[in-house]
């Protein structure tokens, strides 16, 4: 008791020092400089790369040419949640969290593991260039082909506006002298001009550099911000404990700051209400959700498709598995050292990362621009996500609208001028609609990364791996699927039933039916529907499937 | 004329149900041990395994543990490598797909 008594007084000296919000000073500032820098290097490097070939395949797949790193660090669910939402739960429930995230430990083999060597294989055999256009030659319908494009255009496009708000956000945080830190919904008021500015900085410099180097560019970005991410949070983790006197002193200093709860399940509520963050339900959900709406994210499809071989796809499992070891744990681990050096922050618990990278480097020679490497890290992340949305946008309004219905015999020029002209279109469009923020921004991902999940998920595991499946089932599967998903999340909004104490405390939930997250329905509705509505139809035309699932003659 | 299917779809079939085997697993046992040593209970006896509350430790850092290690083996050793077919050269046009 001695001891522990000993540890609040040691926190609450250091909450002493952490009670102001520290300035982000000019090393982060000069950090984003160069982070910007170095990725439009990387663009036009990536320009360089893909002029050989045809434009589609070198633009938009990269020649199929990723290798082991760029396919491993970047094929994944990471995006600036990692660095942002993610550390924000931790500081607000405690251990439960681990539970939460705990399922990333098999995220590596599953994503790679389940759909990699065939889908890679299928969209070889089918010349596809996009997850539409995969689906429109397996089922030779190009019906289902212009589905699939609308709901990668309406998922992405939800997704891509939410992540231009939160780059323009880590700009305004990382402002020299600014005194502001969070990424959170209010931090917006407190200064509009460098939210603005930041918001087009963010603009020109994502969309400048995937335009000129498209899915490389993209990738290779992604690959740059994965190992910076990956330095910052070995850095941070041994300046947290450091700092913290190690885990076993964070652990129990933080449970004193907030409650038993900290250290058990279901998670800490801070109101001390009976609100439950983490039930056994969404526990068991959380360890579908994040596998099986990783496998299932068109981002990740496309990659796949770019695979450059089988040793590739093997390779990357293990390159994962080790990062993601390196990553999420230690992160888990800074924000429990973070709950006991900052015992409180108002409400602003997104703000610990900068908080803990600024405090525990401020006495380090050169300690602004180490905090500078650790916020540059989810600007690279969100940077990294939108220009991997941006180029599987352009793919789809280029390759499965453009070239499809407006001008099937485009030559190189035009189709790269169609998909300038996309990219820069979308660009303007997610500025105007970031200018005056909506709220809600983590909901929108959320929402559609599940609704994603549940459209693409059953049919991509059923072109690749069941000869029985029809073009009717597949069109049946898809739109249950997004449907079960949409009608659970507009319940849950319109506050239609009664309102469940489970969960993150948002405005924009879902109605969990029983208590399960609804990709889970989504999922169960979507095979169901897929695999009855094919039974029921007529098989696939035996010379169809013969080209898709068996071995093929050698050329002559 | 009836052809073989091809190997690399046998093998991803084989990948796919062991991977999703071992995703079964590691859930079984994170939420299993978690829930049982970690849920609902008081902080008085909650020890700690290396600064890790025990059900962290035995629910979660060391089937995490586990998997990476089971991750590099079956990467390196299960995995079993094939052709990815040739692609089409032109890829300008429109595919088969037409």
């Amino acid at each position: 008791m001695n001891a522990l008594t000993q540890f609040v007084t040691a926190s609450n000296i250091l909450a002493a020092d952490a009670a102001a919000p520290p300035s982000a000073g000019w090393g982060a500032m000069t950090m984003l400089i160069l982070f910007i820098a170095g990725s439009m290097c990387i663009g036009v490097f990536a320009n360089m790369t893909t002029q050989k070939g045809g434009f589609m395949k070198g633009f938009f797949l990269g020649n199929r040419g990723l290798g082991a790193w760029a396919l491993a660090l970047t094929a994944t669910i990471q995006s600036g949640g990692t660095f942002m939402g993610f550390p924000s739960l931790v500081y607000s429930h405690g251990w439960i969290v681990a539970l939460w995230i705990g399922s990333y430990m098999v995220v590596p083999i599953t994503g790679f593991g389940i759909l990699g060597k065939r889908l890679a294989q299928l969209s070889r055999r089918t010349g596809a260039i996009t997850v539409p256009d995969l689906f429109r030659t397996r089922f030779n319908s190009p019906a289902l082909g212009f589905t699939c494009t609308l709901f990668i255009l309406l998922y992405l496009s939800f997704m891509m506006f939410a992540q231009f708000k939160a780059g323009a956000i880590v700009i305004q945080l990382a402002w020299p002298n600014g005194g502001e830190l969070s990424l959170s919904e209010d931090a917006v008021s407190v200064s509009e001009t460098r939210y603005h500015i930041g918001l087009i900085v963010f603009a020109v410099t994502v969309v400048g550099y995937t335009l000129m180097g498209g899915f490389l560019a993209a990738v290779w970005t992604d690959l740059f911000q994965s190992l910076l991410m990956f330095v910052g949070v070995v850095i941070l983790l041994v300046a947290s404990l450091n700092a913290a006197g190690g885990l076993e002193n964070a652990t129990r200093v933080s449970v004193a700051n907030t409650g038993p709860g900290f250290a058990t399940g279901p998670g800490f509520i801070a109101d001390g209400s009976s609100h439950e963050f983490l039930p056994l339900s969404l526990a068991i959900s959380f360890f579908v959700v994040w596998i099986w709406g990783g496998v299932g994210a068109p981002a990740g499809l496309v990659r796949l498709m770019a695979s450059q071989n089988t040793s590739v796809i093997r390779r990357s499992i293990y390159l994962l598995s080790i990062y993601n070891m390196g990553i999420y744990l230690p992160l888990i681990v800074i924000c429990v050292c973070g709950r006991a050096l900052i015992p409180s922050l108002d409400g602003k618990t997104d703000q610990i990362i900068p908080r803990m990278a600024i405090m525990t480097t401020s006495h380090w020679p050169g300690g602004s621009f180490v905090a500078g490497l650790i916020l540059a890290a989810p600007f690279g992340a969100v940077m990294a996500t939108v220009s991997s949305y941006l180029v599987v946008l352009s793919s789809g309004v280029v390759r499965d609208i453009y070239q499809r219905f407006i001008a099937p015999n485009a030559d190189r020029n035009q189709l790269r001028r169609a998909a300038w002209g996309t990219m820069i279109v979308a660009g303007l469009i997610s500025v105007a609609v970031s200018w005056y923020p909506v709220t809600y921004l983590q909901a929108f991902i959320v929402f559609s990364t599940s609704g994603a999940a549940a459209t693409f998920l059953v049919p991509a595991l059923m072109a690749c791996y069941w000869r029985r499946a029809t073009t009717a089932g597949i069109f049946a599967s898809m739109i249950s699927g997004a449907m079960t998903v949409l009608v659970l999340y507009l319940i849950g909004i319109l506050n239609l039933l009664p309102h469940q104490a489970i969960g993150a405390a948002t405005g924009f939930r879902p109605w969990y039916l029983w208590g399960f997250d609804p990709l889970i329905w989504g999922i169960l509705v979507s095979g169901t529907s897929g695999i009855l509505i094919s039974l029921m139809t007529m098989p696939m035309d035996e010379e169809l499937l013969s080209r898709m699932f068996d071995e093929q003659p050698e050329a002559p | 004329m009836t052809r073989k299917i091809d190997p690399l779809v046998y093998s991803s079939i084989r990948e796919a149900i062991l991977v999703t085997g071992i995703w079964l697993a590691a859930a079984i046992w994170s939420i299993s041990v978690c829930y049982t040593m970690g849920y609902h209970r008081a902080t008085d006896d909650l020890k700690l395994v290396l600064g890790f509350p025990d059900w962290v430790f035995w629910g979660i850092v060391i089937p995490w543990s586990t998997c990476t290690v089971v991750s590099i083996v079956f990467g390196l050793i299960f995995v079993r490598d094939g052709d990815l077919g040739k692609d089409i050269e032109d890829a300008d046009d429109l595919g088969l797909g037409g």
